[in-house]
């Protein structure tokens, strides 16, 4: 269960989120939407840990209080961020950056079968096979990036417990919505949580039965 | 796209020459320093034949006290016309390190493309905050081990 109670946010002097209360049961998924500037990305952010923005208000995922937590905190408590522009990091190859995650995260699954299961995950998104012995995200569409991040979020699936997904449909081309559909369900069965931040009115209607709008957030 | 790696850690000097001549594909010259005690002077010298293409990454790790002082030369001649690279340079001086990284272009041909960038420090603080998310918080470890991987 996450609960948010009274979250305010600010970057710099700019108030962007006042008083916003969530309560997200374990297994669900929410649809966060919003006009452009609403705050629904620095929500996700907020959340995050992101240290730029100042936050008051709590914010708990079942019995721990990630307000309390430095980023990388929040993300070994569970929390996963798909960004919505993932940057590029020279000299950070994917193969290694996934090999830290398993170490800072201290994933239950050898080396060798996360190399096995990167490279099959590489195939089912048809992404370049060369992808995993690249710089992060060196010379990668915007698509190819969107893809990276859900391909992150499959291989930590286990270990996710509130998955936050920032326009993860943007740049993707159609076939591909059926993979975000299908990473929220088999979070969402895994006992995790979803907030979803998206555009697409497809994936919009799927999600509307349970809905926060932050353009009506005062 | 070929692609030629060297890693070179804690090595005193370096010196290598190299010849792009690939006129279809770019060929890639990757030179990876990893200096966690004393000093590396190093220099690369990149001569490409005639309408060659070429790209060269020089990445470059420091830590502790170490010190590396890199130059990366491109020398084109007059009769070597056509030529196509980029030297790109990127460093991280961790801890109490100094890196020197230079690149040097002596061009005598006014029908080629040369362009070359240098980054040095830390990661951007979007990059942190991206490692952050995924859990990371000893981010100089995992540049090193990254570029230890290509070894």
């Amino acid at each position: 269960m996450l609960k948010i109670k009274k979250l305010s946010a600010k970057i710099g002097d700019k108030q962007i989120l006042k008083n916003v209360n969530i309560e997200l049961p374990a297994g669900k998924c929410l649809l966060v939407t919003g006009q452009n500037g609403a705050g629904k990305s620095t929500l996700l952010h907020a959340i995050m840990g992101r240290s730029d923005i100042k936050t008051t208000g709590t914010i708990s995922l079942e019995k721990t209080a990630l307000h309390k937590l430095e980023c990388h905190e929040r993300a070994q408590a569970g929390v996963f961020l798909a960004h919505q522009a993932p940057p590029t990091i020279d000299g950070v190859n994917t193969m290694t950056l996934f090999k830290e995650v398993q170490k800072a995260q201290s994933l239950d699954i050898t080396t060798g079968d996360l190399i096995k299961k990167v490279k099959a995950l590489t195939e089912d998104f048809a992404l370049p096979t060369d992808w995993s012995k690249r710089s992060f995200n060196s010379g990668a569409s915007g698509g190819e990036r969107k893809k990276g991040e859900l391909m992150q979020a499959k291989v930590l699936l286990d270990k996710t417990k509130l998955l936050l997904l920032d326009e993860p449909d943007s740049g993707l081309e159609q076939s591909s919505r059926k993979k975000i559909v299908k990473l929220i369900n088999d979070t969402c069965n895994a006992g995790g949580s979803v907030m979803l931040v998206t555009h697409d009115k497809e994936l919009q209607k799927l999600y509307q039965d349970n809905k926060l709008d932050l353009s009506n957030v005062e | 796209m070929s692609n030629n790696v060297r890693v070179y850690s804690n090595f005193e000097n370096v010196d290598f020459w190299c010849n792009p001549s690939s006129l279809d594909a770019v060929e890639d010259f990757t030179f990876i320093f990893i200096q966690t005690e004393g000093k590396c002077t190093a220099n690369i010298n990149v001569n490409p034949n005639a309408n060659s293409k070429s790209k060269v990454h020089v990445y470059i790790y420091a830590e502790g006290s170490a010190e590396v002082d890199c130059v990366c030369t491109l020398n084109v001649d007059k009769q070597n016309s056509g030529v196509n690279t980029d030297i790109q340079f990127r460093s991280w001086p961790f801890d109490r390190s100094k890196i020197k990284a230079r690149p040097e272009m002596f061009i005598s041909n006014s029908d080629i493309i040369a362009t070359h960038g240098n980054a040095l420090g830390g990661l951007r603080p979007e990059e942190e905050y991206y490692l952050s998310s995924r859990g990371i918080d000893n981010f100089k470890e995992a540049i090193k081990q990254s570029l230890l991987s290509y070894a």
